[in-house]
Parts: structure tokens; C-alpha cells; sequence
């Protein structure tokens, strides 16, 4: 199992934002204050972990044996909404807390594409090695090679942390924006424009992440 | 394209596949229903259904001038008994008899109107510690080392609040923010805005208030701003009703001690105890100075 492989691989190389460009509508909409932003990040980071530890039993206790893989959009999207629906009332129920500050971020990433593409990520590594061949992903240019099966403790793992770099990176460019937002910048480019750019120059910066190893 | 696609779908289609897929998507769907039902069912939160009624009849401006998050906020702290109707001042009074009729609470609707002053008149009389180039804004000029003023609870005068306010109540001129007490509605924008913390609500009917909240003793202010109040105590002496105390250095006016009587005013030796509606100020001092001038001359 190598954990810190798939550490480094979550938080920057394969960063879900910035280098895969999932997720980029809770990216850019909850981005404008670090507050509501770590919420919605840790939001994301929850709902993925949840995600993995149920999509892949399912994917590959049920849906492979029975060959019928391709409805698996529709399958995690059911489970995964409704997982989301009982969190968020188990959350209100005994902890009036957290839900005050995480639950209202909870509905937003039910089925938020970076939450399929972590479901479909973990899931398509097995399907790979169960067939027993040797998948090629290019990143960047570069063929890496993904031959090892994840087990159900990796895709858990890999969840949590891809959500966690999907926290670091909206974090981040929450941070950004508020300092750009005070900028004088022409008219046209206010706003909206400026925080774009801004992003683009935060996965420039993380693109050096995944020439790394 | 070719419409006859489907028709060569149907041919083709494995009946028992399609079958197993029905059946897995019913079997998940039915399960998620059920642990949904069943959930739903063990964490029922039960919410006070007062708190939706106080809702409804609140003004529903979401302005949080009341401290709470947004009128929902409000509602439940009011059911709750943590906070008093007089903190809106933006729900009309019809609805707020209703409201204590639902609370079963004592309140008569006779809540006093606020509006806001600015507690500092500096500005420009008030010394800067340095030159300041940056963005235009009290907010990020409070970021580098409390912003330029030498006071420490100045008005930088460089309008976050002028932003802030949705009535375009506020002016900056002589150096420091104005608010115009026609146009206030006391929602409290500017106050949340205002890094120095310097905007404070008094009733909309009182006379005087405080313009000025260093806590610094009267010769360091001295040194620093010349319209600052120096804690010389003379208001406090001169107040035939008891209503202004010291506290901290800072003059505190107690406006339900008041009597409008404005011997403060003529007895400020800083003139930081100034009028909240300007416009009664104006024709007082003319009719007050005039006669002087015309003694003078003679």
C-alpha cells in the first residue's frame, strides 16, 4: 500500500481542481471568504470519503459479478444522494453544531462531478487490475502506469485525501481573492474575470507537482 | 442521423441483463428509501413551531443588524428569549404586537427608532502616523499597523462604510464619515463594516451624542488630535440630570436620563459632543451666535 504515494498524488499532483478540473463550480462559487470556503471544503472532503467506502464495495461486490458495469453512473449518483440526505439528518439531529456550519454545504456536492469522479476514479483502477492489465493514465504528457489493485482501504484513503486537496485549493483561492478582489484592475476584468485568471495561475503553479517522481 | 439506431438497439437487447439492472436499481432505490424513511423517522429534529410564525412576521431584510445571522436567526433567539424585539428596528409595529402575542410576552410596540453616529469627528484634525499608498479602503488600510491615524480609534475616513451602506446615508468629508440621519435606517451595515468599530446606534430621538471613543487620557490625546474628547469630566458636572458618566475616559450618555436640555453641548471644551440631526443645529447656532456677534460690535 503506498500511502504516501497516493498522499502526494491527491493533495498536488492529481489535484481534483487543478489538475483534473472537477468540481470547479464549488470552486469558484463558494470561494469568496476562507470561512464559508473550509467549510465547503471539508464538506467535499466528507461526502468523498463516504463516497469510496460505499461505491466501491458496491462496484465491485455488485455491479461487476453481475456485468453490469455501465449503469454505474446512475447507481453511485442514487447512493451517494441519499447517503448525503441521512448524513445530513443524522448531523442535525446530534450535532446542531457542525451541521450549522457543514450541513448547509452538504446538498450542494451531493452530486457534484468531483464527487463521481472520485467514485469513478477508485472504482476504474479495479475494474483495471481485476482484469488483470495494466492501465495507462497520461498525465501530462507522461504515461503513468496503474497496476496495482486499490483495496478498499486505498480508495477510502485516496477519498479522503483528494478531498482534503480539493480544501487546500479552494482555501487557497479564497485566500487570493480576497486580496485580488481589493486590486484596481480595469473595469471588464473586476470580479468574476480576475478570479479565473487566478485560478489559472494556481494550477500553472500546480502543474510543477506532477513532474515530480 | 440515422433514426433507425434504435431499432437496431432493440434487436440486439439481452432481455435477463436488462432485467437484472431493473431489479438492482428498484432493490437500491426501495433500500435508500427505506433507510431514509427509517432515519428520518429516529433523528426527527422537533423544532419550536413558533420560531416559523416569529419568521414570518419579521421585516425579512436579512440585514443582521439585530447581531443574529439573518431573520431565522432572530426568530429562534427571540423564541428562545436571548434577544428583544427592540433589536429590528426594520419589522413594523403591527407585526411586532403580533409577534409578542406569540411569544406571550409583555410589549407594548413602542419600540425606540435608532439610527447611527459616527463616534469620532477627527479626521483631518487628528495626526497621521504615516503617509499611506495602498488600496483605497478603511478595511485594508486597517491592515497595516491599525491604519494611519495616530489615534487608535480614528476615522480614516477612506469610506468602507460609505460602501457598505445600501441608503447612501454616508459622506466622507473633513476627513472623517458623516452619516445623514435622514437617510439612516440603523441597519447596522456600516457598523459590521467599520474595522475601528467607530459606528454606534443611539435613538433616533436624542439630541447628543459622543463623537469622539479614545480611552487614552486627555494629554495623550492632546498630543495626537485636536478634536479628541480629553476626559476633562465638565459634561459630566454640567448635566443638571445625571445622564453622562465617565467611563474609561469615554463620556456615556444615558438617553433614557436625558432631557434634551444640550448644556453638554455649549460645555465640551473639544466640541465632541455634537447634535445627531444637524439641521436643528444649524438654526440654534445661528439664532445663539448672532446675538453675541451683534453685542461684540456694539
Amino acid at each position: 500500500m503506498d500511502v504516501l504515494g497516493i498522499i502526494f498524488s491527491a493533495l498536488f499532483a492529481n489535484n481534483f481542481i487543478l489538475a483534473q478540473f472537477k468540481g470547479i463550480c464549488p470552486f469558484l462559487g463558494v470561494s469568496q471568504k476562507p470561512g464559508s470556503a473550509l467549510g465547503m471544503g471539508l464538506a467535499v472532503t466528507a461526502v468523498m470519503v463516504i463516497t469510496c467506502a460505499v461505491t466501491y464495495p458496491i462496484y465491485t461486490f455488485v455491479l461487476v459479478p453481475l456485468g453490469i458495469k455501465y449503469l454505474y453512473i446512475i447507481v453511485f449518483i442514487l447512493v451517494i444522494a441519499s447517503l448525503v440526505q441521512m448524513l445530513e439528518m443524522i448531523l442535525k439531529k446530534f450535532t446542531p453544531g457542525l451541521y450549522s456550519s457543514l450541513g448547509i454545504y452538504l446538498p450542494l456536492v451531493t452530486t457534484n462531478c468531483a464527487i463521481l469522479g472520485v467514485a469513478q476514479l477508485v472504482t476504474a483502477e479495479v475494474a483495471a487490475t481485476s482484469a488483470h492489465f495494466a492501465k495507462t493514465l497520461v498525465v501530462f504528457g507522461k504515461a503513468v502506469k496503474i497496476s496495482m489493485a486499490m483495496s478498499f482501504g486505498e480508495a477510502v484513503l485516496s477519498g479522503l485525501f483528494y478531498g482534503l486537496g480539493f480544501t487546500l485549493a479552494i482555501i487557497l483561492l479564497a485566500g487570493l481573492r480576497q486580496k485580488v478582489d481589493r486590486l484596481n484592475v480595469a473595469k471588464p476584468m473586476r470580479g468574476f474575470p480576475m478570479t479565473m485568471i487566478t485560478a489559472c495561475f494556481m494550477a500553472m503553479a500546480f502543474y510543477i507537482f506532477s513532474l515530480i517522481g | 442521423m440515422n433514426l433507425l439506431l434504435f431499432a437496431e438497439i432493440g434487436r440486439d437487447i439481452e432481455w435477463v441483463t436488462l432485467g437484472i439492472a431493473l431489479a438492482i436499481m428498484v432493490g437500491i432505490g426501495l433500500l435508500m428509501a427505506l433507510c431514509i424513511i427509517l432515519i428520518s423517522r429516529f433523528c426527527q429534529v422537533k423544532e419550536d413551531p413558533r420560531i416559523k410564525e416569529v419568521e414570518q412576521r419579521l421585516a425579512g431584510a436579512n440585514c443582521g443588524a439585530c447581531g443574529h445571522p439573518g431573520c431565522s436567526g432572530f426568530a429562534k433567539a427571540l423564541v428562545e428569549g436571548t434577544a428583544t424585539l427592540d433589536s429590528c428596528g426594520q419589522t413594523n409595529k403591527e407585526a411586532q404586537i403580533e409577534i409578542s402575542n406569540i411569544l406571550g410576552i409583555a410589549y407594548d410596540g413602542n419600540a425606540e427608532p435608532t439610527i447611527a453616529v459616527v463616534a469620532c469627528s477627527g479626521g483631518s484634525q487628528c495626526e497621521d502616523k504615516y503617509a499611506y499608498q495602498g488600496y483605497g479602503t478603511c478595511v485594508s488600510q486597517n491592515m497595516l499597523a491599525g491604519g494611519r491615524k495616530a489615534c487608535e480609534v480614528g476615522c480614516m475616513g477612506s469610506g468602507s462604510c460609505v460602501d457598505a451602506c445600501p441608503y447612501m446615508a454616508i459622506e466622507c468629508f473633513d476627513g472623517y464619515a458623516h452619516i445623514d440621519p435622514e437617510l439612516c435606517r440603523s441597519c447596522g451595515l456600516c457598523i459590521q463594516t467599520c474595522p475601528k468599530r467607530l459606528i454606534k446606534r443611539v435613538p433616533k430621538s436624542a439630541t447628543v451624542y459622543v463623537a469622539c471613543s479614545t480611552e487614552c487620557r486627555g494629554k495623550d490625546v492632546m498630543s495626537k488630535c485636536k478634536a479628541g474628547c480629553i476626559a476633562c469630566g465638565k459634561c459630566e458636572r454640567t448635566c443638571p440630570s445625571g445622564a453622562i458618566h465617565l467611563v474609561n475616559n469615554v463620556p456615556i450618555i444615558d438617553y433614557s436620563k436625558c432631557t434634551h436640555c444640550g448644556k453638554c453641548l455649549e460645555a465640551c471644551p473639544r466640541h465632541c459632543i455634537k447634535h445627531v440631526h444637524p439641521v436643528d443645529t444649524s438654526e440654534k447656532t445661528i439664532t445663539k451666535v448672532e446675538p453675541e456677534k451683534e453685542s461684540k460690535a456694539e
